[in-house]
């Protein structure tokens, strides 16, 4: 794509009007690999236990923000948790996954001491509330990304 | 400066392209750890982390902010700073202000980059003001390359040279276990014969994009001789800056523009009494991105006369068993994780001084060490170190 | 955001990376000093400078303040010679990522720096691409573009220097 100048009106100013395209790659390391293969291959979501506190951390993660401990007890959590809070965005940007109207929630899943973010779906955005119980539902095809988990549903 | 600072905790990890195997936040916490284990601290002992990195060479912004868990900043003050090239130098001088300004006792800076998460060339070019950027579209090797002519036009100097300098940075590479690029090369031969990237500059004469990642930890006077039993004293600093694109030129040899070496060296020479360097200072370790800015920091640094370089290398004089050795550890030609890169230089000299720079150590007694950062528009950080006060 | 999960498996364990592209829009202002620089070089195909009241050097790209004497530059324009000498060159063999254009470039024109025959240092492609004629010291004028509705992209209407003598 090309770049364009122009001469602002009644100003001596010009406007250049420019793009910036980096390629990035994100990598996810050793720990943060399992926990994509997990949930693409056994649709299974999984976190870490620190030792020392019994804090439980999902996503996995390799070390514990309190204890400075490395960390590598993997526990299986339940596809099922809590609403701690959302937010309905209904203005589509080209950075998000799907189009608006997107409910984004934060939820504690069952034996989590952490909070999870992701979208909510199959629901009307007037019937959210705090502390609803959610479920997740995944994508069929899932490719070792966040956004194998499709959204989280209300439980019925 | 106000209170002495010494270097107490080193730690690098290992340096390679790529490093699937860690997320950014992981790797930096395998230097963190290093460093740590260097000092036999715990990260409760450590009141403050400062961080250095260039965050668009790896698409992903405010790096510090996700990884306080890991480098042990969690509820602690400090922040990052990005200065370009001369990004690891910052967060040192940065380090090492809040300690000689008596705020804290014990401070961690670190510098990081993984490169494998993005291209720095493109984040280079991207840098630059947009409407002259077609004329810098080149990143960083289209200077060095400019520079490398002007050098061999200038100086008598030639590609030979440059050549015989890479071969000195792999023979010091080779010996050393964290180096990314250990080639083995055994002539110069091999270096003339790699490829163009941007004439007249070749593949071999320029760094690779290296993922790594370094740690130091510093400590006031009063900590540090508990501490460490061989701590290194980081004597004295200088900083200098320079108009970014009207610098045009790194090296410019017309002398129409400032050199922030000069500046900057002649300052710390100055206030040390240093009259003539290769007699009063042991070795350097200083951030030579290409052969041929070895060549010119030579000069620069005053270690030779103007246009005499060459000579330097010719004799043998910068190899490691030389009288003055020059980055025995490979430099920056044979590893490169650019907000790193400075930090490893002033931990490189440090280990020299230390004694502990194993196959690479030099073989002569090193009591003095300079270790500079070059960067973006030619800015300098440059740090004398030394073993006793 | 393209998005793409990029699975590797070699011997070891399989590791995920994530590429994408990372593609930010922006708008930037050159100012009134360098717009006074595209203002001349599309009406009157000229390069200008700013000249610093005390120490007479002269800045391209223009300037606010003195770089050296850190003083208010004021309004005294000049007028850049279109020719000068080749100082330094170099030309891209690689091609590298143009982040502007999003894709592999490899400009075939030379990047140079030019000493114009004021002393002033300005920097531009060549329209010589045989690297075996290019000289430090060889005679350069600059070639506009020609059509006024092209121009209007600042240096960029000078398409290269061109080999005079």
């Amino acid at each position: 794509m090309a770049t364009v100048t122009e001469k602002l009106e009644g100003m001596d100013v010009w406007l250049y009007h420019g793009q910036i395209y980096i390629p990035n790659t994100f990598s996810a390391g050793a720990v943060g690999s399992r926990f994509l293969i997990e949930l693409r291959d056994k649709k299974r979501i999984m976190g870490m236990r620190c030792p020392t506190c019994n804090r439980v951390y999902v996503p996995a993660r390799s070390i514990c923000k309190d204890c400075f401990k490395q960390l590598d007890e993997w526990v299986e959590l339940s596809d099922k948790g809590t609403v701690l809070t959302y937010a309905t965005d209904y203005e589509t940007k080209s950075i998000q996954p799907t189009g608006a109207p997107i409910v984004y929630g934060i939820i504690q899943l069952d034996g989590a001491d952490t909070g999870f973010v992701h979208m909510l779906g199959e629901v009307d955005p007037e019937h959210l509330r705090v502390g609803m119980r959610v479920q997740a539902v995944l994508q069929k095809e899932r490719e070792g990304s966040i956004l194998d988990i499709k959204y989280f549903k209300p439980l019925a | 400066m106000a209170n002495r600072v010494a270097i107490v905790g080193i730690g690098q990890t290992y340096h390679t392209s790529k490093r699937d195997d860690v997320s950014q936040p992981e790797m930096v916490a395998e230097a963190v750890r290093s460093a740590l284990a260097d000092a036999q601290l715990s990260i409760k002992d450590i009141e403050s982390v400062f961080t250095g990195n260039m965050e668009t060479f790896e698409g992903i912004f405010l790096p510090d902010h996700g990884m306080a868990a890991e480098i042990g900043a969690l509820g602690k003050p400090g922040f990052k700073v990005n200065t370009g090239g001369t990004t690891g130098g910052s967060v040192v001088a940065e380090g090492l202000y809040m300690v000689s300004s008596g705020l804290y006792d014990l401070v961690m800076v670190i510098g990081f980059e993984k490169q494998d998460c993005g291209d720095t060339t493109a984040a280079i070019t991207a840098a630059a003001v947009p409407v002259w950027a077609k004329g810098a579209a080149t990143g960083a090797i289209g200077e060095f390359a400019k520079q490398a002519l002007s050098y061999m036009e200038t100086t008598g100097g030639t590609e030979e040279h440059a050549a015989m300098v890479r071969v000195k940075a792999d023979k010091g590479a080779c010996r050393n276990p964290y180096a990314h690029l250990r080639l083995g090369l055994k002539s110069i031969d091999e270096v003339l014969q790699s490829p163009y990237l941007v004439w007249p500059l070749r593949l071999l004469d320029f760094c690779p994009q290296s993922c790594g990642a370094c740690a130091l930890i510093l400590a006031s006077e009063k900590k540090a001789k508990k501490i460490h039993k061989k701590p290194v004293w980081l004597v004295d600093v200088e900083v200098v800056h320079q108009e970014p694109f009207r610098a045009g030129v790194f090296g410019d040899p017309t002398g129409k523009e400032t050199y922030t070496q000069h500046v900057a060296c002649e300052k710390i020479y100055k206030r040390n009494s240093i009259t003539d360097v290769r007699k009063q200072v042991d070795m350097a370790e200083i951030y030579e991105p290409s052969n041929w800015e070895e060549l010119n920091l030579y000069e620069h640094l005053h270690f030779c006369k103007k246009g005499e370089s060459w000579k330097l290398i010719e004799k043998g004089i910068t190899e490691i068993e030389g009288e003055f050795p020059v980055n025995p550890s490979g430099g920056v030609i044979s590893t490169n994780p650019i907000g790193a890169t400075p930090v490893i230089r002033v931990a490189e000299a440090a280990l020299q001084i230390r004694g502990d720079a194993g196959e690479h150590q030099v073989t002569r007694d090193i009591k003095t060490a300079i270790a500079t950062a070059l960067g973006g528009p030619n800015w300098t950080v440059m740090f004398l170190l030394k073993r006793s006060l | 955001m393209a998005k793409e999960s990029a699975k590797k498996k070699a011997e070891g364990p399989e590791y995920i990376r994530i590429k994408y592209n990372a593609h930010r829009p922006y708008d930037w202002s050159t100012g009134k000093y360098l717009g006074k620089v595209y203002a001349e070089a599309k009406e009157n195909k000229k390069l200008v400078g700013n000249r610093c009241p005390q120490c007479k050097d002269i800045w391209l790209p223009p300037t606010p303040v003195c770089p050296k004497c850190k003083i208010d530059m004021g309004w005294d324009w000049v007028e850049l010679p279109q020719t000068g000498t080749l100082y330094q060159y170099t030309y891209l063999v690689y091609p590298l990522w143009d982040p502007h254009y999003g894709e592999k470039w490899a400009n075939p024109f030379p990047s140079a720096v030019i000493l114009l025959d004021n002393g002033v240092f300005y920097r531009h492609w060549l329209e010589e691409t045989d690297k075996e004629k290019l000289k430090a010291g060889m005679r350069l004028e600059a070639v506009w573009k020609e059509d006024y509705d092209e121009r209007g992209q600042g240096v960029q209407d000078i398409l290269y220097f061109r080999t005079i003598e």
